[in-house]
Parts: structure tokens; sequence; C-alpha cells
């Protein structure tokens, strides 16, 4: 008796839908992907609040004022008094004049002269911190010739 | 005449190995490297300098005064609003925002866009509640719209106190 003889090709997986996947899946995490540039301090405990929102075009001049206690891991206190972390330093507010000064110093020579009026002064303050001595910090700014001066809060969730 | 080349085309099969490998190596750093951060916000007001000032900023719009005391931990006992208490709780920050609409009358009218609030703050008070204060000054969000109204776009500090000994 005679037999039909099918011829077996590849039987392997087909891979083209998975590469397909696996692209799309590329593309988005490439896309979505930001590189950790914040000049954020996690030390710092932001208030909350409904209508803040994002600013809808990035200063092009900014600097970043983390102002907070120290914590432990716990998010504890371990200092009483309030410093300013910046540049992975701390300072106390009174000390902050000879820095701003100095950073003012870098961004004239660097940037021209008039750049100062550009700069955004964010001033990322930890909600426990006494509110005389926020105000001392924009005084601060604003005595070193920073004039635009804002305050930065954590937004509504979901944002 | 015979030619040399002369042999049968063979199909010529690309490795897909390789370019896997790659692309999940791709994808294990982006999807390793992403983090989830949720965007920060500022309340879109100027802070002026904080100098005395005795000038009214418009001769029919008088300055709102919002006050905050507090004990010497900084927690809130009183927030006023030129000079009557509206208490010192999570309410009170409410009536701040109910009375400021009704000393408004109608946000966003060209009218109503040279108020100036003016926040009277105690040195020890904390910034939580001073933000909240500035946040209920500024204006209103729907919690269910996420939409917001916006009361007054001008706020001010006072001088600043002198801290409780």
């Amino acid at each position: 008796m005679k037999t039909r003889k099918i011829e077996l090709g590849f039987t392997g997986p087909n891979m083209i839908p998975m590469i397909d996947i696996v692209f799309q899946l590329v593309m988005f995490f490439m896309i979505a992907i930001t590189f950790e540039n914040s000049k954020a301090d996690e030390r710092v405990k932001l208030p909350r609040d409904m209508l803040a929102k994002p600013p809808e075009v990035k200063p092009e001049h900014e600097l970043v004022l983390n102002f907070g206690y120290q914590r432990d891991k716990n998010g504890n206190k371990i200092n009483a008094v309030p410093t300013v972390f910046y540049n992975d330093r701390d300072f106390e507010v009174g000390e902050l004049t000879r820095v701003l000064d100095a950073e003012k110093r870098v961004l004239e020579e660097t940037q021209g002269r008039d750049v100062i009026e550009k700069v955004t002064v964010q001033i990322r303050a930890d909600s426990e911190v006494a509110n005389g001595l926020v105000q001392q910090l924009i005084k601060k700014c604003q005595d070193s010739g920073f004039t635009k001066v804002s305050v930065v809060d954590r937004g509504r969730k979901g944002l | 005449m015979k030619f040399a080349n002369s042999t049968v085309p063979t199909k010529i099969v690309i490795p897909m190995a390789p370019m896997i490998n790659v692309i999940f190596l791709l994808l294990i750093f982006s999807m390793l490297s992403m983090k989830i951060v949720s965007p920060e916000a500022n309340f879109n007001i100027n802070l002026p300098v904080t100098a005395p000032s005795h000038a009214q900023s418009h001769a029919s719009l008088p300055v709102i005064k919002v006050g905050l005391e507090s004990d010497r931990d900084g927690n809130l006992t009183q927030l006023t609003l030129g000079g009557t208490n509206l208490g010192n709780d999570e309410a009170a920050f409410d009536r701040l925002n109910k009375e400021l609409l009704l000393l408004i009358g109608r946000p966003g009218h060209p009218h109503t866009k040279d108020i100036e609030v003016e926040l009277d703050a105690d040195y020890e008070c904390q910034y939580q509640y001073v933000a909240k204060a500035i946040s209920l000054c500024t204006g209103k969000s729907d919690p269910q719209t996420q939409q917001g109204a916006r009361y007054v776009e001008k706020i001010k500090f006072a001088p600043p106190h002198k801290p409780k000994s």
C-alpha cells in the first residue's frame, strides 16, 4: 500500500509577534524613561496642595534650595534646627548669604550679568519648618539679587 | 562560454537570536532605569520682597489680611481673616476659602485681579499651615472634576515676626 508522504518543514515557534511586542515595550520604556536629574532632596517632606500645579514652562534657569530637617531612616528628626541642603552640604539659613553670592558670581561669569533676573529660586521647604525661617530664606535670596522666588509643594494626588 | 559564477542562489537566513538578545537587554535596562516620580508643583504666585509697605496696592481694593497664630511648637492656634477668628482646625481653612469668595464676589473677573492678600503668620507657625492658607487664598479645586478656580493672584507675606522667647 502506498502512503502519501508529507514533508514536514521547520516547525519552530513563530518569533515575529513576540519581537513586535518586545519592540513596543522597548519603545515605551525608552520614551518614558527619565534619568534622575532632579535636585530634590528626599529628606524634605513637602506639604501637599490641591491647587498647585507643575509649571507649564520650565524656568530657563533655576536654583533649587531644599530646606528641611536631618532625618533618620524612619523619618524622625535628628536635628531640631532645619538646614538648607545644597551641593551635598548643609547650611543654616544665616550661612546662606555667602553660598548665594558665590552662586550668583558663577552664574554671572558663565551666563552673563543679566542672568540673575531670569533665575527662579525654588524653595522646597519641609512642611514642619517654621514660617519665620522660610521668610528669612526668601529674604536672603532677594537680598542676594534673586528676585524670582517660588515655593514648591507636592501637588494634588494623581497628577 | 562557461561562467564561473554559476552557483544556485541560496536563501540567506538572518540570525534572529543576537537581535533578540540585544532587545531583551535594552528592555531590561529600560525597565530597571525607569523611575516614576510624582511631579512637583508650585503656586504660580510671585512672592514680593518681605519689606514693610505702607502703600495700598489699589485705592479701592484694600489688602485682605490673613493671620496665622501658633504656639511655640508651631501648631496653629488661630486662623483669622481681617481680624475675624475662623478657628484652628481643618474647617477653619474651608471657612477662610468661603469668606474670601464672599469678599471677592466673582472669581476670575478683571476687577478682582488686583486684589491682594497679605499673610501674617507667626514665626514658629509650621510652613504646612502657611502653604495651606496660600492655597486656599489663591482659589479652590473641585474634588470631582479637579478643575481649579482662581480667586487671588497676588499674595505677599507681612514683615516677619520675632520668635517667641
